[in-house]
C-alpha cells in the first residue's frame, strides 16, 4: 500500500485527535502502518518552545507536515491533528505531500463553547487565554477539504465513515463493503467449488 | 509532394496464462507431437520450469504473480484464511489483495491493460482497461469491468468456469466443459483484442488445472477411456496459443520495438499417490483434540490444542492470546514448532518420505502481513497431497481426486532468457520494467 496523509483541521474541541484516533485504529486493523501525529503532542516535544503567534504557528505546522511527508513517501499512513488554522500554511503542505487528504473538523463555536470539555473556550472568552484561535485568533476554513466532517451534528462513527468511505473512494485503502463479504449463497458456492477441486 | 511514413507500431505485451500446466508435462507433449506450435516455441525461444510461492495454489500464485510479490506482502495465503483472533474461516476476494497488480502499475505509466479470466480478481474492480475475473468468481455481473461489456460476454457464451460438482462426476461432461469454456475464452478475445486499444493483454486458460484435477491418471495411460481427450485437449490449448500468438504477431510486429510474448503456468501438477490429512495426523500425535466427536471446523479445536492446520499444509500454533482458546505461551512456540517440524520430516508412506520440508514463515515471507501467516508451511513430496480437512479420521488417503500441486515444476517461456532461477514473483516486474525500457 502506498502511504499517504490525513490532515485533521479545526478548532480546538472539535473532534480532531478523537477521529484520528479511530482512523487510526480502523486502518491498523485493515493491516497499514500507521503514525498519528498530535500537535499537542508535538509541541512537547517536536515545537517545543513554540508560542501562539502566526509565525510561531505556521513554523509547527510546517514541521508537522515535513513530517508527514517523511512519512508518506515510506509507505506509511501520516495523520496529523492540528487545528492548522492558516490555509496558506495547509496548502503549503498539501503541495509539499504527494498523497494528501485533509479533513476539516467544522463546529461553530456556539457548539464548542457548550462542549468545552477542557474549559478553554469559557477562560478565552473571559480573556484569560489570549490568542485563542476562533476566539481572538482567526482560523481561515478550508475551501478544498477532501472531507468535511460536522462534528457538532454528526455522530462520531458517522464522521469516521464518512473519512473511511472518501479514503476508499480514493484508492488509498482498498474498499470492504463487498470485500469477502459474500452473501451466504455466494460463499456456500465458493466453499462447494474448492471442495470440488480439493482445495478444502 | 506526398510523404508516406510507415506507422511505428506501439510496445506491447501479450501473456498467456495456462493453469496449472507443468514445465515436464510441456517437455513431452512438445516431444511427442501434441503440442507443434509449443515446440516452435520452444525451438524459437526459451521455455523453463519455474518455481512459485508457498502454498502452491492458484489463489496465491496467482497472486505472487500479478504484484510480483510474496504472500507477506500481498496478503493471499490460500483459498481461505483465519479471521483475526478467530478461528472463523473467511474466503479472501480481490479486496484482501494488498499490492498493486501489473494493471495497477502500468496504470501509472499511461499503459492500458485488458485482462481475460485472471484468477482471484473477483469481484473485479476497476482497472484502466478491462478486466474479466476468474475463479472463484460466481456472478459475472460482478466479475466484468466495466460492467457494461456483461451483456456481450452473455450473448458470446461466456463462462467464468465449468461446472466442476458434475464434472467431478461425469467425464464426458468435463469434457464438454473444458472446450466450451475455452470457446468462450476465445471468443471474449476476439471481442476485446481489436475493439480495445491496448498496451497489455492477458488472457488464462484454467480448462488445464481443471482438466489435471479429475484425469490426470488418463495422462500416462494409453488404455485410459480419456487418455486421447486429455492430450486432444492440450492440441486444442496448442491451437489457442498459436492463434494468439498470430494476432499478436500483426498487431506488434515481430518484436524490434520491445514487445513481448510470454506463456506461464502458476504450478506444476503430478499424480496423487496419497491424501495426507495432516488434522488427523496432528490429532495421533498429541498436538490436537476437540470439542466435540464429529468436529465441523478448526473451531472445534478444544482449548488444549497446541495446533492445527488449514488447506493445504499451513500449520497454526494455537497460541495464547491469539487465538480464543489458545493454551501455548509464546515461549513454548518455538519447542512446539521444532517437534512437528522434525516428527514430520520424518512420516513415510510404504517406505517413502512424505514430506520434503517444513517452513517457518519467516523463511519463505517477507512484507508487512507476515503476521498473518500460518506460523510454518509444510511441503510434500510429489504424490503425496496434503489437506486440512477436520472430518478425516485416517492420515492417509484416496479420493476422487487424481492430480496435486506442484510448487518446482510451473514453467516460463519468452523469447530472451530473462533471469536465472525464476520464481513466478518476477515474472510482473519483467513485464513492467520492458514498458519502462
Amino acid at each position: 500500500m502506498k502511504g499517504f496523509t490525513i490532515w485533521f483541521t479545526g478548532l480546538s474541541g472539535s473532534g480532531k485527535t478523537t477521529l484520528a484516533r479511530e482512523v487510526e485504529e480502523i486502518l491498523l486493523e485493515r493491516g497499514l502502518k500507521v503514525e498519528v501525529l498530535d500537535a499537542d503532542i508535538v509541541r512537547t516535544n517536536l515545537s517545543k518552545g513554540l508560542g501562539f503567534s502566526k509565525e510561531d504557528r505556521d513554523i509547527n505546522i510546517r514541521r508537522i507536515g515535513f513530517v508527514c511527508n517523511l512519512l508518506t513517501r515510506n509507505d506509511v499512513v501520516a495523520i496529523a491533528a492540528a487545528i492548522s488554522p492558516y490555509k496558506s500554511v495547509r496548502d503549503e503542505n498539501r503541495k509539499l505531500i504527494k498523497n494528501y487528504v485533509e479533513v476539516f473538523c467544522k463546529c461553530s463555536i456556539d457548539a464548542l463553547t457548550q462542549r468545552d470539555v477542557k474549559g478553554l473556550y469559557a477562560k478565552a472568552l473571559k480573556g484569560e487565554i489570549k490568542n485563542f484561535t476562533g476566539v481572538d485568533d482567526p482560523y481561515e476554513e478550508p475551501d478544498n477539504a477532501e472531507v468535511v466532517v460536522d462534528t457538532g451534528k454528526e455522530t462520531e462513527e458517522q464522521s469516521v465513515a464518512k473519512i473511511i468511505k472518501t479514503l476508499e473512494i480514493l484508492n488509498y485503502i482498498p474498499r470492504v463493503e463487498d470485500a469477502n463479504e459474500y452473501s451466504g449463497d455466494e460463499e456456500d458456492e465458493i466453499k462447494a467449488r474448492l471442495k470440488d477441486l480439493g482445495y478444502i | 509532394m506526398a510523404f508516406f511514413f510507415k506507422k511505428k507500431k506501439k510496445k506491447r505485451c501479450c501473456v498467456v496464462g495456462l493453469d496449472g500446466v507443468p514445465f515436464t508435462l510441456l517437455e513431452v507433449l512438445t516431444r511427442n507431437g501434441v503440442m507443434p506450435f509449443m515446440e516452435k516455441l520452444k525451438r524459437d525461444g526459451n521455455l523453463r520450469s519455474m518455481t512459485v510461492t508457498l502454498p502452491e495454489i492458484s489463489a496465491v500464485s496467482w497472486s505472487s504473480f500479478m504484484t510480483g510479490t510474496n504472500p507477506g506482502t500481498h496478503g493471499i495465503f490460500g483459498f481461505m484464511d483465519l479471521k483475526p483472533q478467530t478461528y472463523s474461516l473467511t474466503f479472501p476476494s480481490y479486496n484482501d489483495l494488498k499490492a498493486p497488480a501489473i494493471w495497477d502499475n502500468l496504470k501509472e505509466i499511461g499503459k492500458r491493460s485488458v485482462v481475460i479470466n485472471q484468477p482471484s480478481t473477483y469481484p473485479a474492480r476497476p482497472i484502466n482497461g478491462v478486466l474479466i475475473s476468474g475463479f472463484v468468481a460466481i456472478d459475472i455481473k460482478k466479475a466484468v469491468y466495466p460492467a457494461s461489456l456483461v451483456p456481450q460476454l452473455q450473448e458470446l457464451g461466456y463462462k467464468i468456469d465449468i461446472d466442476t460438482m458434475k464434472a467431478r462426476e461425469d467425464k464426458d461432461f468435463l469434457i464438454k466443459e473444458l472446450y466450451s469454456t475455452l470457446a468462450g475464452r476465445s471468443k471474449a478475445l476476439d471481442l476485446l483484442w481489436g475493439n480495445e486499444d491496448w498496451d497489455y493483454f492477458e488472457v488464462v486458460v484454467t480448462g488445464t488445472d481443471r482438466l489435471h484435477h479429475y484425469l490426470w491418471d488418463a495422462l500416462g495411460d494409453n488404455s485410459h477411456k480419456y487418455h486421447q481427450a486429455f492430450l486432444d485437449y492440450y492440441n486444442k490449448v496448442d491451437s489457442f496459443v498459436e492463434s494468439t500468438y498470430k494476432r499478436f504477431l500483426d498487431v506488434a510486429g515481430d518484436g524490434e520495438e520491445g514487445s513481448e510474448f510470454l506463456l506461464l503456468s502458476d504450478h506444476g501438477f503430478t499424480g496423487i499417490e496419497k491424501e495426507i490429512n495432516l488434522n488427523c495426523w496432528l490429532a495421533k500425535e498429541g498436538y490436537l483434540s476437540y470439542m466435540k466427536d464429529s468436529p465441523d471446523s478448526v473451531a472445534d479445536i478444544s482449548d488444549s490444542a497446541k495446533a492445527f492446520v488449514l488447506d493445504p499444509g499451513r500449520i497454526y500454533i494455537n497460541y495464547k492470546g491469539k487465538y480464543p482458546k489458545g493454551c501455548v505461551e509464546s515461549a513454548e512456540g518455538e519447542s512446539i514448532m521444532r517437534e512437528i517440524k522434525e516428527k514430520l520430516e520424518k512420516v513415510e508412506f510404504e517406505g517413502k518420505k512424505v514430506i520434503q520440508n517444513v517452513y517457518r514463515k519467516e523463511e519463505i515471507y517477507s512484507g508487512p502481513y507476515l503476521d498473518r501467516a500460518a506460523d510454518m508451511v509444510a511441503l510434500s513430496y510429489p504424490g503425496f497431497d496434503l489437506k486440512g480437512s477436520v472430518k478425516k479420521d485416517v492420515v492417509f488417503d484416496k479420493t476422487v481426486l487424481q492430480g496435486m500441486h506442484t510448487w518446482d515444476d510451473a514453467f516460463f517461456w519468452s523469447f530472451g532468457r530473462k533471469k536465472d532461477n525464476l520464481n513466478i514473483t518476477d515474472i510482473s516486474q519483467i513485464i513492467i520494467d520492458n514498458f519502462k525500457s
